[in-house]
């Protein structure tokens, strides 16, 4: 199928964006931080148009449903949602050096996708208990807070990149200088984290209505649903740490990167774990 | 109450928060990785009984119900209500503090970009100035001096308590969860169709709950698409009360149906055999005859020029179930097998049976299969039986919550002070801010007023 296609070359325009992202940061110069831009914005209108194709398809099938029920296609919108925000905060912070740093997770998350024996790239028709209308919402809702918290995962190892550069100053290679100063790095952080937090949650509540519905019980501790709930927790602690106890830089830094952790536990570690929620 | 009580001060710390949130999270990731409820058995069967004993009296294999837990989830609820109580006369107090207007150390560090000249005299400006603020901000207050003049004005005040909001719409998706874990059931009821059921298994082994109406499944039906996936599952059901139908509905999964307050989910389904026994005789896949079962019945077998004989029927064969002797004569000679109805459960209780008693060998005669079968099937659906009073209490916590988070991330407490000072007959105007938070989006404030100042001076030129 023609959207399959278009995917698997968009996993190979991120990965050149990520190149020249990495480029730019290793020589310093500009111009490659601008290919890098150009590659990541050609990538995610193709990565548009095929989601938009593949929609199409799903209805001329006879199965119409909105490209986000099972893994393929979660992983695919994962890293659509990542490159989106990415380019985002690009634009509004006038600032490349993220890029490096979040692009290969949407890289990796194309190629999983793409590569994997075990991730079918078919569209199939929707199992009696994903005929909801809250499918999309849960789905949408739940990998936006994903990807903001893989945005703030990467600002996270930036934070540590640049803490290279204090601790032998005289030595520091140009790519360090080009990362943010740490108390933006860690607004940043915040802010990101906020973002992920509100979707995150809105995320668990539309499941919970979409559980009440389909099995009976807006919450029956399975592990995904316990997962969704320790993530929360986690990044519950850290903004209380921050607002109570006036966390900053490093420790933020860590937090954000236990956090994603526990996304891709959510994520994808679940589904090593018997429950309702595994993708088939 | 004093707060210097011991058991206040412990109840009022943040760091006991944060210690709960990670037992709790500790405790949420054991449940993941230890088999929880009906899951459990075949891992405890794998334990040596000392150490499966340990773990159940630590209620390891029902941690999310388990007393500790409600412990932890208890201590909480007292944390969050002490810790706001602890906090709340302090934001009270910054909600209703009136600070003054005229700051003049406030101005001394602004950007020179924060100030310009309007063409104005002092007293016609700062009147204007005092309407606009008036229609945009809150609490708005003016100071006048011989040469000068301050204004000030603020919005989102309402921001001091975004923190409350979330932390009571927790408090109340908690009562909502006890609420419903006090007062509500979750059971399950298996109804083959055309039968009734008036009582439903209550989950956990907690006996069975009697309801004062039955429910008859009319009809259950199942839809595949074409590449074998189920498409939907659907129950037919009927609610009879004093021997009436008072409701029909169709149940279907993702749309239950309630009926006198109780929810009635599609959960699983099944098959019963019902009927006349049938002798079914397959070759590879292909079905090519099924004959009635009774002593004496003959069959031809065409291929292999065969005559089959039942020549005996037993309801339970050693308490295998049923079967039925073969004898089959060919040309080859005579053989006599055993067919058994369950031959599948006997074949995984008993693996290599077959191989050491052909007499047990449904596909002895080859190419033919013979099996035992029942001439209808009838399908029984599954249902699941919920009722829980708490969840309009946790739909309005996650309503709470949702305004609470609008308040705390998406808006903040904005202060903004206007100096003017009399230049002949111009003003100088400067504008500083403060903000509890985002200083971005203070600086927007700011520039916003800059630009309304300047807009005025122009209209009035």
């Amino acid at each position: 199928m023609i959207n399959t296609v278009i995917l698997s070359w968009v996993t190979f325009i991120y990965f050149t964006a990520f190149a020249f992202y990495l480029v730019r940061m290793v020589s310093g110069k500009e111009i490659w931080g601008r290919l890098a831009t150009v590659a990541a914005l050609i990538g995610l209108f193709a990565q548009t148009t095929a989601l938009i194709l593949r929609w199409i398809t799903s209805y001329q099938m006879g199965i119409g449903h909105a490209p986000l029920s099972n893994l393929y296609e979660s992983l695919i919108f994962f890293s659509w949602s990542i490159v989106a925000l990415y380019l985002l905060m690009e634009w509004r912070t006038k600032s490349r050096s993220l890029g490096t740093f979040v692009v290969p997770v949407a890289f990796l998350s194309m190629a999983f996708a793409s590569l994997s024996p075990n991730v079918s790239s078919r569209i199939q028709p929707l199992i009696p208990a994903l005929q909801s209308n809250w499918l999309t919402t849960h789905v949408l809702t739940c990998f936006l807070g994903y990807a903001a918290f893989t945005v703030a995962f990467a600002l996270g190892l930036m934070v540590f990149m640049k803490g290279l550069e204090r601790r032998n100053p005289e030595s520091s290679r140009s790519f360090i200088q080009l990362i943010p100063e740490a108390d933006i790095l860690d607004e940043l952080i915040y802010q990101s984290v906020v973002l992920g937090f509100v979707f995150l949650t809105i995320g668990i509540m539309t499941g919970s209505i979409w559980a009440h519905y389909a099995w009976g019980s807006y919450w029956s501790w399975d592990p995904k649903e316990t997962w969704s709930l320790i993530t929360w927790l986690v990044y519950a602690i850290m903004l209380h740490a921050r607002y109570v106890r006036g966390w900053r830089g490093k420790r933020m830094a860590v937090m954000a990167i236990i956090g994603f952790v526990s996304v891709l536990i959510t994520y994808l570690g679940v589904n090593y774990l018997p429950g309702l929620h595994s993708y088939q | 109450m004093s707060k210097k009580n011991p058991v206040w001060s412990f109840f009022a710390s943040v760091k006991l928060a944060i210690v709960l949130l990670i037992l709790i999270s500790a405790a949420s990731i054991l449940g993941t990785l230890i088999p929880q409820q009906e899951a459990a058995g075949p891992f405890i069967s794998r334990l040596s009984p000392g150490v499966a004993d340990i773990l159940r009296s630590l209620q390891l294999f029902n941690i999310f119900h388990s007393a500790w837990f409600m412990l932890l989830m208890a201590l909480l609820a007292t944390n969050l209500i002490v810790c706001s109580l602890n906090r709340f006369p302090a934001a009270w107090k910054r909600f209703r503090k009136e600070p003054e207007p005229d700051q003049a150390d406030l101005f001394e560090q602004i950007p020179a970009d924060q100030t310009v000249i309007s063409e104005t005299p002092l007293k016609e400006e700062t009147d204007r100035l005092e309407n606009l603020l008036k229609k945009k901000l809150k609490g708005v207050r003016r100071r006048d001096g011989s040469d000068h003049a301050y204004l000030y004005g603020e919005k989102g005040s309402y921001a001091h308590f975004g923190v409350y909001i979330i932390h009571t719409s927790v408090l109340i998706l908690m009562a909502g969860v006890v609420i419903g874990f006090l007062f509500g059931f979750e059971g399950y009821v298996d109804i083959p169709e055309g039968e009734s059921a008036a009582a439903v298994a209550l989950k956990g082994g907690g006996g069975t709950k009697s309801l004062d109406f039955a429910v008859r499944c009319d009809r259950f039906f199942i839809d595949f698409y074409e590449n074998g996936m189920p498409k939907t599952y659907r129950s037919d059901l009927s609610f009879v009360k004093d021997g009436r139908v008072v409701q029909t509905s169709p149940v279907l999964v993702n749309h239950p149906v309630t009926f006198a307050g109780i929810r009635f989910y599609q959960a699983n389904y099944g098959m019963i055999p019902s009927g006349d026994p049938i002798m079914v005789v397959t070759e590879g896949d292909k079905k090519i005859k099924d004959v009635k079962v009774a002593i004496g019945m003959e069959f031809d077998l065409p291929g292999k020029k065969a005559k089959v004989q039942m020549i005996r029927v037993e309801e339970n064969l050693m308490g295998m179930g049923p079967a039925v002797k073969l004898n089959i004569q060919s040309p080859a000679g005579q053989v006599q097998i055993w067919i058994f109805q369950a031959i599948e459960q006997i074949h995984q209780a008993n693996p290599g049976l077959i191989e050491q008693a052909p007499l047990f060998n449904p596909s002895l005669f080859k190419p033919y299969v013979f099996s035992l079968d029942q001439a209808n099937k009838q399908y029984y659906t599954g249902l699941q039986v919920m009722q829980d009073p708490g969840v309009p209490i946790v739909a309005t916590g996650a309503l709470v919550m949702m305004i609470g988070f609008l308040v705390v991330f998406f808006s903040s407490y904005r202060q903004i002070w206007i100096r003017l000072d009399s230049r002949g007959d111009k003003t100088r105007i400067s504008i500083a801010g403060k903000s509890n938070k985002d200083a971005v989006g203070l600086d927007r404030e700011i520039r916003k007023w800059l630009d309304a100042v300047k807009l005025n001076k122009e209209s009035a030129s």
